[in-house]
């Protein structure tokens, strides 16, 4: 559109006669054929100047006119009776733009664009040219990853959500979430849930457990994508800047829980949580996952072995040790996470964070919430994989 | 002479000394006294030269005498390994000052300390406090010894609630000059992260380490404050920013390397001047107090420090030593006018007063 306007008001004195007739020409009005004839003929023309400006250059190792002759050389391969039936069977079954050479050009552009942009992003954090946040947070790497998240998100555990309104648009809040599931997959979908359907596409911060730190990779997988360690601190300091805040006060003890004791919640914590909502006034709004409990269905613990290796736990489940790493895929069963009510806590006073019995209060009172909103999904499930 | 205020810093002979002495002395509001055990290697600028110990024990009779207000403690001895000489210097050297001080009725005494005492840990909140505990590294001499300084300031001030004790916690110091673990480390070649870690870290420029010593020397601010630039980045971009390769070793071999068994079976000393624990989990300060209460703001943010330290880095590849000073005319003019200055010092003792003779 500019690029029009500034070509009709002021055109540059360089440009020769003929290719302002052909501009004006070219812009005024939808295009029709004998305008496209005249445009390809000055791409051709410029073509065969760059092309007499470096008579050395080769066309690159592919490119659309190299793959039409390898497809013309391959044909030729063929009796001429064979070669049309092919031609006429990809026409018919592939439309005839396969053979149209600008399908090409684009799919060409299109890979040659990804292919350098991936190189460029790979390059920049080689050279650790990245841009984080102070607690380290990279938008880049979240975006690197976010489709393998949607995958497990649309695809995989085919989440259903309610209540994503009941999330500020903007302000503090604090998501209090089951956990369930051995690995915390449901951090993660709860996360993708709020990135991609809530209006505002807001990041929430997870506070994870504290064998996390120690892990190679996985920390700083973790705190590149805005997650960070699980303190009171932490989480305060977070929501005094207004960031919507993720916490699984079940811990290890909620992941960790055998099948026979599935949606049944573990002791919250020591509310941590809850000290966190009452030094920022935050509202708390209770999650429910359902679905995860049965990813993987672990019948026992091996604590010996885990205290060993250095580990919370470690379960043995219907696949773990059996199946190797395939025991480690979860079951693709149907999710359902529900965002309840806010609940207020601003009705207490100033200091009511030290208060053990209000801080236990808010506790029971948020655990709750979260089994009820649990139980009454459950009622509604008819289905463990189809929901 | 009575009514100026008489300063006392200690390890002149040393950079920060040297440095913050300089500038107190050149503002000449005050009467600046260097102490140090040592003699100064470069020129003394008029500076008022003492050559003592700050462990003798007739250290309160020089600061009763000299009617010391405020002292600036900067004679630290930076030693990787354990030593008990450096141990004896810098912990028993700054007890028996803060000792001295307090029965000589020193006003202020200013301390130069470091973030590192909080400790790298798995357990680290993102931003820590100036009242987390201090969990420092001990295989390390320095941290050790900052450590012990710290927690001896923590039961001082209580006892001498009167004193304005100020502690300032210094992220890695950066800088062309300066001489810390930090730029030790970003001098090694390559300057190894640990595989798969890769936490936020904070520095902070030299110029800024002076500005805010002078700032807490001038002002009355007891407490400890963490200082540095206000901009946390991760460590592989600033080994990106110092030009280092991506490269990275196994944190068990970096670890070993510094244990016992490093140097007993591989017989590899310790290539890394910081402790690998310090690569690995996070210990950025938290700068709140820094910015309220002490009301100092850096003039450099971390990329600007790390962008001039690696241009320095790679001037000194093409740089050929002491020649340079052939050409240097502002040096030699500077040399020439600091020397007048002294003569004028040496002969009118009474004015004692350096720069008075220009101002």
């Amino acid at each position: 559109m500019d690029r029009r306007q500034t070509g009709h008001e002021a055109p540059s004195s360089d440009v020769s006669g003929q290719e302002q007739a052909l501009s004006d020409a070219a812009f005024s009005g939808p295009p029709d054929e004998e305008q496209l004839r005249l445009l390809l003929a000055e791409l051709d023309e410029l073509t065969d100047r760059v092309q007499a400006l470096a008579p050395d250059y080769e066309p690159p190792a592919f490119s659309p006119e190299r793959l039409v002759t390898l497809i013309e050389r391959l044909l030729s391969w063929y009796p001429k009776d064979v070669q049309l039936g092919i031609l006429e069977k990809l026409q018919g079954a592939l439309r005839r733009d396969l053979f149209n050479l600008d399908l090409w050009k684009g799919i060409w552009y299109m890979l040659s664009y990804t292919l350098r942009h991936n190189a460029d992003l790979v390059r920049r954090h080689a050279r650790g040219e990245i841009d984080t946040d102070p607690w380290g947070l990279d938008w880049e790497l979240v975006d690197l990853v976010l489709p393998f998240f949607n995958f497990l998100y649309k695809t995989y555990f085919r989440v259903e959500i309610t209540g994503i309104d009941n999330i500020p648009i903007e302000g503090r809040a604090l998501l209090v979430a089951n956990h369930s599931g051995q690995l915390p997959w449901d951090g993660m979908m709860v996360g993708t849930a709020i990135l991609n359907e809530h209006p505002a596409g807001r990041l929430a911060r997870g506070l994870y457990a504290a064998i996390l730190p120690g892990i190679p990779y996985v920390s700083t997988l973790l705190v590149r994508l805005g997650q960070t360690l699980a303190t009171v601190e932490n989480g305060t300091r977070l929501l005094e800047q207004d960031e919507l805040v993720m916490v699984f006060p079940e811990g290890y003890k909620g992941t960790a829980k055998p099948f026979k004791d599935r949606y049944r919640l573990a002791r919250f914590g020591r509310g941590g949580f809850a000290q966190m909502a009452l030094n920022t006034q935050s509202p708390i709004i209770p999650v429910s996952v359902v679905g995860s409990e049965e990813t993987y269905i672990s019948l026992a613990k091996l604590p010996t072995f885990s205290e060993i290796i250095g580990i919370p736990y470690l379960p043995i489940t219907l696949r773990f040790p059996w199946l190797g790493l395939l025991g480690i895929v979860p079951l693709p069963t149907k999710w359902y996470i529900d965002f309840g009510e806010p609940m207020q806590v601003n009705n207490c006073g100033a200091d009511s964070a030290d208060n053990i019995v209000k801080v236990s209060q808010v506790t029971d009172q948020v655990r709750n919430t979260v089994q009820e909103m649990i139980h009454s999904r459950l009622a509604q499930r008819r289905s463990i994989f189809f929901g | 002479m009575s009514e100026r205020e008489v300063i006392l810093v200690t390890g002149v002979a040393g950079y920060w000394g040297s440095r913050v002495a300089a500038r107190l002395a050149a503002e000449g509001s005050c009467h600046v006294i260097g102490l140090d055990a040592e003699q100064p290697a470069g020129e003394r600028n008029g500076l008022d030269f003492v050559l003592a110990d700050v462990r003798n024990p007739l250290l309160v009779e020089l600061l009763k005498a000299e009617n010391v207000d405020t002292v600036c403690h900067l004679a630290f001895q930076h030693s990787t390994r354990r030593s008990e000489a450096a141990f004896d210097a810098n912990v028993i050297g700054t007890t028996k000052l803060l000792g001295a001080c307090a029965e000589a009725g020193v006003w202020k005494v200013v301390l130069k300390s470091s973030t590192a005492i909080y400790g790298a840990r798995p357990t680290n909140s993102a931003f820590l406090t100036e009242d987390h505990s201090l969990r420092g590294s001990r295989r390390y001499g320095y941290t050790r010894d900052l450590v012990e300084i710290e927690t001896f300031c923590n039961g001082f001030s209580r006892r001498v609630p009167k004193m304005v004790l100020t502690s300032l916690r210094f992220a890695s110091i950066v800088g062309p000059g300066a001489d810390t673990p930090m730029t030790r480390f970003l001098r090694t070649p390559w300057a190894p992260g640990l595989m798969g870690f890769d936490p936020m870290m904070q520095v902070i420029h030299e110029n800024d380490v002076v500005a805010a010593l002078l700032h807490a020397v001038k002002e009355d601010v007891p407490g400890a404050f963490n200082i540095a630039a206000t901009d946390a980045l991760p460590l592989s971009r600033i080994r990106g920013l110092v030009g280092k390769l991506p490269f990275s070793v196994l944190h068990m071999c970096a670890n070993w390397s510094v244990s016992l068994l490093g140097t007993a079976l591989l017989g590899v000393k310790r290539y890394l001047p910081i402790d690998p624990e310090y690569l690995r989990y996070p210990w950025v300060g938290d700068l709140a107090r820094m910015e309220q209460s002490l009301g100092f703001t850096p003039r450099y943010t971390a990329a600007e420090t790390l962008r001039e330290f690696a241009a320095h880095l790679r001037l000194g590849r093409y740089r050929t030593g002491p020649a340079s000073l052939a050409q240097d005319a502002g040096h030699m003019r500077e040399v020439i006018e600091r020397r007048g200055r002294t003569q004028d010092h040496h002969t009118s003792p009474d004015t004692a007063v350096p720069g008075d003779g220009n101002g």
